[in-house]
């Protein structure tokens, strides 16, 4: 059985923060999960839906966007049953309208909604602050400091939720979503209720007019009352401290700033770790900076409890002088060097003595080293796809770029993408600037899951308004930079299983365009072919379908249909021109460089290989071959 | 012991991450506790990915997940220059392990910029430790294994032998018993990265 699923109180195990929120709403009696995924919350679905057969009475399901997600979330608790939906920190916007409500009608089981929040923007376009929206959706807000947490809080969540009669958010950045470490676990119940019935409420279901006034109004007497209720629900503590200087902080940075106070030798300062940032019990604060000198606010991004607690306190009568973001930086990710760091130049306290050190020589030392950056993975089709726009465009092109894997075309060696922000703001933006750029060409991109995510609005208004452009839709047929997700166009499941995919050509005809091509992007000539004629067709949206799936799944796949044959490519050493288009221009890290006697020569890591065939596709000397053997067999020269 | 913390460094598909997973839940089975933070690189290839394990005593007590400045005391480096890359979290005692098998980044194969010799890498790295030990992991994993499967395990007995973990060899195998297949082949492996450990002196 998988540990997630143990009814073993106290085992101690290890999860990842994602699973901690997983066995939080098990432990809750959860009955109804919805999810879009994204980095850093997508393994709360994973986990969700790979415990199917050990909970098979939870409805778990990764919907077509976030705000499809919430309303099921939603109306699983309208109909009794406790509920969460989880989405990244952008997905907030997507789920803002759903959400905006949410307050206004209440819950008739617990309500929680996950945001894996993003500081430093490490797998995301933005690293905006979630925390902010609690401001006017009124959702009460909790922020766990580690794995533990994570789980008790999640746990938590559900009572409140009910208690107050308001969904609950529980933000954790990436560096808690995405953190290893123990885990103790709680007991799970004896039952999870998961049948439930509307009870129809006209009073808080239909919001109109002076009934919605009135529901804006319970919404805010119940977070009123949330922030009055018993003292921090178990969720705040203060580390006691005798000091003139105190510390608020929340979320992973409380431990960091924990171990920044210890490196820096700062051994009294009272220290108080909110678990609940919203809304903050005004006492609670007031009590905690009765006598302090000075208080200082350690949070991520722009300054959200700064600006709450100078709020609250100067309410409360209480003068203090507050500092926060005129130490730390409102933009990128907080951790314990840089507290550290800022501490010390503020308080006028030495670093110590090895940190120093190691800061300097990293600073002499690791300046000037080459960055790495990410790549399409072998046999990716992305990579055969993007090659072949290059060929076909020379770049004299505008690329309207979007989300997904294929954002890494901005890259070297294919630099071939123009923007990205939100999702969909290919075609979206790109329809715009065509209705006012009317030379040269534009190619928009758009992966499968992307595109059924937001992308048909925006696509409908492109065709109506006559935009031209063509759109690439990349479809790899899953959910791939998040982790593998299904897609609405994911035809077998990694172990077999048949799934009823969407016809992607079929949606695109209805909807009324008349130019629709599929290409196999690792048959670079064909597909390189298909761009160009696009390209020369100049009145609306043409479209190339790009269709092969992503290598990854493709390869897991083959572990359950192994065929009979096995395939290589091989650079001929003779034949190799080292012309540099294989091994720079198509840029395959299975592709590598050797030496030999002074000279350099390429060849293809067997080990890495996934035999797309793309680079013997695109060699200008025919100097890459196809050897395939029987298994068993030896290796002969099939051309 | 109060602390012991173990950076891992490499490239996205090289098993950072796994390696990690096996010292952490190594930690489960002896009792200690542990927590980790993790770069995925946005879950590409080629990108950088580190993996911080952070072992600690008590279950009761919470440390975060990562490693400061200065703090490693073990860093288990799957290529040299990820291992100057990440040079920021060593000190004088920390030892380093590194796979002597050069990868060049996408910025190299572009000719932006050249990759800095192996001279150069290991003379910076010693200067913030002398205990520096560097192995071609992946000619040693071809030779004995015919794959390179079995890299990260040669890896992870040199960095037990060196490091003076505070998990057990027990351990250590008894989770890549539980999560990998072919035991026998990942547990000459270790015992390999420990032998040659033994007879290797630091750079």
């Amino acid at each position: 059985m998988k540990e997630l699923a143990l009814n073993e109180p106290g085992r101690t195990i290890l999860a990842m923060g994602n699973d901690a929120v997983v066995r939080g709403g098990l432990e809750a009696g959860l009955g109804y999960f919805s999810t879009y995924p994204g980095t850093p919350a997508s393994e709360i679905g994973e986990g969700y839906v790979s415990l199917k057969e050990e909970f098979p009475h939870i409805h778990a399901e990764f919907s077509v966007n976030e705000h499809v997600a919430a309303h099921g979330a939603q109306g699983a608790s309208w109909a009794g049953v406790r509920s969460m939906t989880a989405m990244k920190h952008v997905g907030m916007n997507v789920a803002a309208e759903v959400l905006h409500f949410a307050a206004y009608t209440g819950v008739n089981a617990g309500f929680v909604v996950v945001i894996g929040s993003d500081p430093g923007a490490t797998s995301s376009t933005s690293e905006q602050d979630d925390r902010w929206y609690s401001l006017h959706t009124h959702l009460p807000l909790l922020e766990p400091a580690d794995i533990q947490e994570a789980k008790d809080f999640t746990k938590l969540a559900f009572g409140l939720s009910e208690r107050y009669d308001l969904p609950v958010v529980l933000n954790a950045p990436s560096k808690l979503c995405h953190n290893i470490g123990s885990l103790s676990l709680g007991p799970l119940p004896a039952e999870f209720p998961s049948a439930g019935r509307f009870e129809k409420d006209p009073s808080r279901y239909i919001n109109l007019f002076a009934g919605s006034v009135a529901n804006h109004r319970r919404a805010m007497e119940n977070a009123a009352r949330l922030a009055a209720g018993a003292p921090s629900h178990g969720l705040n503590r203060v580390i006691p401290g005798t000091g003139p200087l105190g510390f608020i902080s929340s979320s992973v940075n409380f431990l960091y700033l924990m171990e920044a106070l210890a490196i820096l030798g700062i051994t009294d300062a009272p220290v108080m770790k909110l678990g609940m940032t919203y809304p903050l019990n005004t006492g609670e604060i007031a009590a905690f900076a009765k006598g302090l000198e000075r208080i200082i606010i350690v949070e991520d991004l722009e300054g959200f409890l700064e600006f709450q607690i100078k709020s609250a306190l100067y309410g409360a009568g209480v003068t203090v002088p507050i500092e926060g973001k005129s130490i730390f930086p409102p933009f990128g990710e907080l951790d314990v060097d840089l507290i550290v760091r800022l501490l010390a130049e503020r308080l006028k306290k030495p670093l110590p003595k090895a940190m120093s050190r190691s800061i300097e020589l990293a600073a002499k030392h690791t300046a000037d080293i080459p960055p790495r950056q990410g790549s399409f993975c072998i046999g990716c089709p992305h990579r055969a796809t993007l090659y072949s726009v290059v060929k076909a465009t020379g770049r004299n092109a505008v690329f309207a770029g979007d989300i997904g894997c294929y954002t890494l075309s901005c890259l070297p060696p294919f630099s071939a993408f123009d923007w990205v922000t939100c999702m969909n703001c290919g075609v979206g933006i790109g329809q715009g600037i065509r209705q006012v750029m009317k030379e040269g060409d534009m190619i928009a991109y758009v992966g499968d899951s992307t595109f059924f995510h937001s992308g048909v609005p925006g696509l409908i208004n492109a065709i109506q308004q006559g935009a031209s452009m063509v759109l690439m839709v990349l479809d790899n047929k899953w959910v791939a930079m998040t982790g593998h997700q299904p897609s609405p166009t994911t035809e077998t499941d990694v172990d077999g299983r048949k799934l009823n995919p969407v016809d992607i050509k079929g949606l695109l005809k209805s909807i009324g365009i008349k130019y629709v091509r599929t290409v196999d992007p690792f048959n670079i000539k064909a597909a390189t072919a298909a761009i160009k004629e696009a390209l020369r067709q100049k009145e609306g949206v043409r479209v190339i379908i790009a269709e092969a799936e992503c290598a990854l799944q493709y390869g897991r796949r083959l572990r359950y249909e192994k065929p009979g044959y096995e395939v290589y490519y091989q650079i001929e050493p003779g034949i190799c021109q080292k012309c540099d288009e294989c091994y720079v221009h198509f840029g395959c890290p299975a592709i590598r460089r050797g030496e030999k006697g002074g000279a350099h020569y390429y060849y293809i890591e067997e080990a890495s290989c996934l035999n797309c065939g793309a680079c013997r596709d695109l060699c200008p000397n025919s100097a890459i071959s196809r050897v395939e053997i029987k298994r068993g067999g030896k290796k002969e020269k099939a051309s | 012991m109060t602390r012991y913390d173990i950076l891992i460094c490499g490239i996205g598909g090289q098993g950072a991450i796994s390696l990690g997973t096996v010292l952490k839940l190594a930690a489960i089975r002896d009792g200690l506790g542990v927590a980790g933070a993790e770069r995925r690189g946005g879950a590409q290839r080629e990108g950088v990915v580190t993996s911080n394990v952070r072992y600690f005593e008590g279950r009761g007590e919470s440390v975060s997940g990562l490693i400061p400045a200065a703090g490693a005391r073990m860093m288990i480096a799957m290529e040299p220059l990820e291992a100057l890359r990440q040079a920021l979290y060593l000190n004088e005692g920390s030892v380093v392990v590194v796979n002597d098998f050069p990868l060049a980044p996408v910025h190299v194969r572009i000719g932006q910029y050249e990759y800095p010799s192996r001279e150069t890498i290991y003379a910076r790295l010693q200067e913030f430790t002398p205990h520096l030990y560097a192995f071609n992991i992946d000619e040693m994993s071809l030779n004995h294994f015919g794959s390179l499967r079995q890299v990260n395990t040669i890896s992870l007995g040199m960095a037990f032998a060196l490091g003076n973990m505070p998990v057990s060899r027990d351990s250590l195998l008894g989770v890549i018993r539980d999560r990998f297949p072919d035991f026998e082949a990942n547990r000459k492996a270790f015992e390999l990265g420990i032998e040659a450990a033994g007879k290797a002196p630091p750079l």
